[in-house]
């Protein structure tokens, strides 16, 4: 068990499934804190099954947001299992859950019950709409987040639907969940206090959109700008040389205007020398002119080759990558931002790591494959909680470890 | 610890009372980071150039003001010191605030930052405890780690803009440039990962501040990550064939919807909200593998369906049938909406023009210590005056 990183020694009772909850314990352990994977053959967590919606139509064979976890197996449909849950949390730092809103209570794992055992628990309840208002009793997934939170309508062509938020969604929810922990722990440490977190993924979406609230509540009309901007000109994502590829470029100021017509090589008469272009307010004024324009002009090399010439003069440019440039990126290789793991069938894949350096607490990052259901009972239910192997026989013949 | 401890007080019991950070910020990732610390309670202090951020010009604009809608949300609650880092009084301003920080969050390119007094090696020179948060559009190490990034190039460069719009938006424009998602997504997600870690750093058993290197594209990449696990599955993804086999946005009478049933008992729901049609009893569409491969065929069917429907009335009764179905909601409706009206999400906000607005604090409770304060956002130097050291 690797244990070091800034939150070495802190453990984590995880109830969460699917992806966003999951995500935020992912990124605890990844940090290097211990984090339990409370789980049951009764209701497996979603990767362990197929999901055809998803075109996958057997279970995962690696999970990242699973990995680096202790898998036990645990049915909370038992009393007798949430006793034992009870004494894992009062093991922990923090216990975590991403039922709907009134399933711990139903279970007896309330922020209250928990608490009774442990009264410094820092406790995360994270749902699609959280656990009080009209809606909580709402169900969801990503793409529903973000279109009730509005960060689903606010995205899109301007002149089309709105579109749907995927996987980024939920874990952008675990990324804010990992930060209210954070806060709650400093605190705890302060003060000796436990915390309970409400967090609702839906208001995760509507933190998304936080200047567009903020123009609707000043009696503006937010727009919705797709690629474009009404601050630079050109803003936007240009087709290259080859199929399907493209390339996310920026022009912030007028000097950047000239090294791009520069690098360009045009001649003196082209349309996009002429002065009305040498000014931001021109070029916004004419952008779908000189988008299209310079997407013709852009066709003439690959994107690759457009970012790098392009950063060689200061310019903000990149290509639109798919996941094999990320794999082969070089970058994201020295920085150790990726990494090997093997898959729970013997493979090996690439999965990301730790998204931070520290100087001197170095996060592990992924350093465990996705847990086999059970792996961890020797550790969980043998060293933390003393039991003997026949208590254990004796759980799994009644199906409370199950 | 003297210099790295809160100096916490009674009156404020928000999580991170009595922690001072320091931002200097002109990305909304640095800015971010600083809006999530200030809203659980730790004291933010903006060093701006006397000319001012730049993030108070970013767009979107309020209209009639022209003060940044962008800059108001990430600035309220914070307080303002304005700075010529080349005048002897301003740098002994910023010295002192130096003292007393435990966090520095920072987004100078990095050829600018090693000069200048806010340099890792300046700050660690003054107050050894204080820990240096680097966020950088592609991080403080590699080989790119000088190139610029703004926000329409992070989502790009992290993978995930390639992959939007899938679903309808795709299928109506199959032609057209991939998309960025609304606002500074990636810049938020770095935000995320840079408050997070500053807190990481303040938790660990560490005597010395840290070099705290927080990268865009790999803030963004992690929240992206499912599609590297798919590619590991051998299935690299497109926009085009990302789509859910069924389910996604339709449009009703009255706005679009969401609709996504991964559930056999959704389906089964789904199946009574549309009043058990006929094509929906074929008993092969009971297998979740047979929906997903006939997809298409039952999108078309609950697309008519949809068409003359009212969103609001649909939704209603889906959520009561345990189908997951949402309307795709505006900003207006999310400001005004029922629910996040009794969960307190707005508190009063004063804007620079003066105006009083509703602004969204957290997408998170804390039952114990309530986030909630009115706060303003801080006008240039707003606090240079009482910072006098």
């Amino acid at each position: 068990m690797i244990s070091n990183g800034p939150l070495a020694g802190l453990r984590v009772a995880d109830f969460t499934i699917h992806a966003a909850g999951p995500f935020c314990t992912h990124v605890l352990s990844q940090l290097g804190a211990e984090c339990i994977k409370i789980e049951s053959r009764a209701r497996p967590d979603a990767f362990r099954k197929p999901h055809a919606v998803y075109g996958r139509l057997t279970a995962a064979t690696f999970d990242q947001v699973s990995a680096n976890k202790r898998s036990i197996r645990l049915n909370l449909k038992k009393t007798e299992a949430v006793a034992i849950a009870k004494r894992i949390v009062a093991l922990s730092d923090v216990a975590a859950e991403s039922f709907r809103a009134g399933v711990m209570q139903r279970l007896g794992l309330d922020f209250e019950a928990l608490s009774a055992v442990k009264p410094d628990l820092i406790m995360l309840s994270l749902s699609s709409c959280g656990q009080q208002g009209p809606d909580s009793h709402f169900a969801g997934y990503a793409p529903l987040f973000g279109a009730w939170g509005g960060l689903g309508y606010q995205s899109g062509y301007s002149d089309g639907p709105p579109i749907e938020m995927r996987h980024v969604m939920d874990h952008s929810t675990g990324y804010h969940a990992v930060v209210a922990i954070m806060a709650a722990l400093l605190r705890r440490r302060a003060t000796g206090s436990g915390q309970y977190i409400d967090l609702a993924a839906r208001e995760v979406s509507s933190a998304m959109i936080g200047a567009a609230l903020v123009q609707a509540a000043a009696g503006d009309t937010p727009q919705r700008p797709g690629n474009g901007s009404a601050q630079y000109a050109p803003h936007g994502v240009y087709r290259t040389q080859g199929d399907d590829q493209w390339l996310s470029l920026v022009i912030q100021n007028d000097a950047q205007w000239r090294e791009l017509l520069d690098l360009l090589s045009l001649p003196a008469d082209h349309r996009l020398r002429e002065v009305e272009f040498s000014e931001v307010a021109g070029r916004l004024q004419q952008a779908a002119e000189l988008d299209q324009a310079l997407e013709l002009l852009l066709q003439s090399r690959p994107a690759d080759d457009w970012a790098t010439r392009l950063q060689a003069r200061g310019i903000p440019a990149y290509p639109s990558v798919n996941m094999q440039a990320i794999a082969e990126n070089q970058h994201l290789q020295q920085r150790g931002s990726l990494t090997r793991v093997n898959e729970l069938t013997g493979g090996e894949r690439w999965a990301v790591g730790a998204p931070v350096r520290f100087s001197q607490t170095p996060a592990p990052g992924v350093y465990c494959t996705t847990p086999d259901l059970g792996e961890a009972e020797d550790y969980v239910y043998g060293e933390l909680l003393g039991m003997s192997s026949e208590t254990r026989q004796d759980l799994e013949a009644r199906e409370v470890i199950y | 610890m003297s210099h790295s401890s809160p100096h916490r007080t009674a009156e404020d019991a928000r999580p991170l009372a009595g922690f001072l950070v320091l931002e200097r910020s002109r990305a909304p990732a640095a800015a971010y980071a600083g809006r999530l610390l200030a809203t659980l309670g730790a004291e933010v202090i903006l060093i701006e150039p006397r000319s001012g951020s730049v993030l108070r010009n970013a767009e979107p604009l309020i209209v009639g003001t022209n003060e940044s809608a962008l800059f108001a949300y990430l600035s309220a609650g914070k307080r303002s010191v304005a700075l010529d880092l080349d005048d002897k009084q301003d740098r002994a301003q910023l010295r002192h605030w130096i003292e007393r920080a435990q966090l520095v969050i920072d987004d100078t390119p990095l050829e600018e930052r090693a000069p200048s007094p806010i340099s890792e090696k300046a700050v660690a020179a003054v107050n050894p405890g204080a820990h240096f948060v680097s966020v950088l559009p592609f991080g403080a190490y590699g080989e790119q780690s000088s190139w610029r990034g703004e926000e329409i190039n992070l989502i790009h460069a992290s993978g995930e803009g390639y992959l939007l719009p899938n679903g309808y938006a795709r299928a109506l424009y199959p032609d057209r440039a991939p998309l960025r998602i609304y606002g500074p997504f990636a810049h938020y997600q770095a935000g995320c990962v840079a408050a997070l870690s500053a807190m990481a750093a303040l938790w660990s058993p560490c005597d010395e501040g840290q070099f705290v290197d927080v990268s865009v594209q790999d803030s963004a990449l992690l929240c992206g990550a499912f599609a590297l696990q798919r590619l590991g599955d051998g299935s690299l993804e497109h926009r085009e064939g990302r789509s859910f086999r069924y389910g996604g946005v339709f449009e009703t009478r009255t706005g679009f919807v969401q609709l996504l049933t991964l559930e056999d008992r959704q389906w089964h729901g789904l199946v009574t909200l549309l009043g058990n049609p006929g094509w929906s009893q074929d008993p092969a569409l009971n297998d979740g593998i047979t929906r997903s491969q006939r997809g298409d065929e039952i999108n078309q069917q609950i697309r008519l369906w949809m068409s003359d429907q009212d969103a609001d009335d649909i939704v209603a009764r889906a959520q009561q049938l345990n189908v997951p179905l949402a309307r795709y909601r505006t900003p207006f409706e999310v400001l005004s909406g029922e629910h996040e009206q009794s969960r307190g999400l707005f508190a009063p906000t004063q804007l620079q023009s003066g105006q009083m607005i509703p602004m969204l604090i957290a997408p998170y409770l804390f039952a114990e210590t309530p986030l909630h304060t009115g706060c303003s956002v801080p006008a240039l130097g707003s606090a240079n005056v009482e910072s006098t050291p």
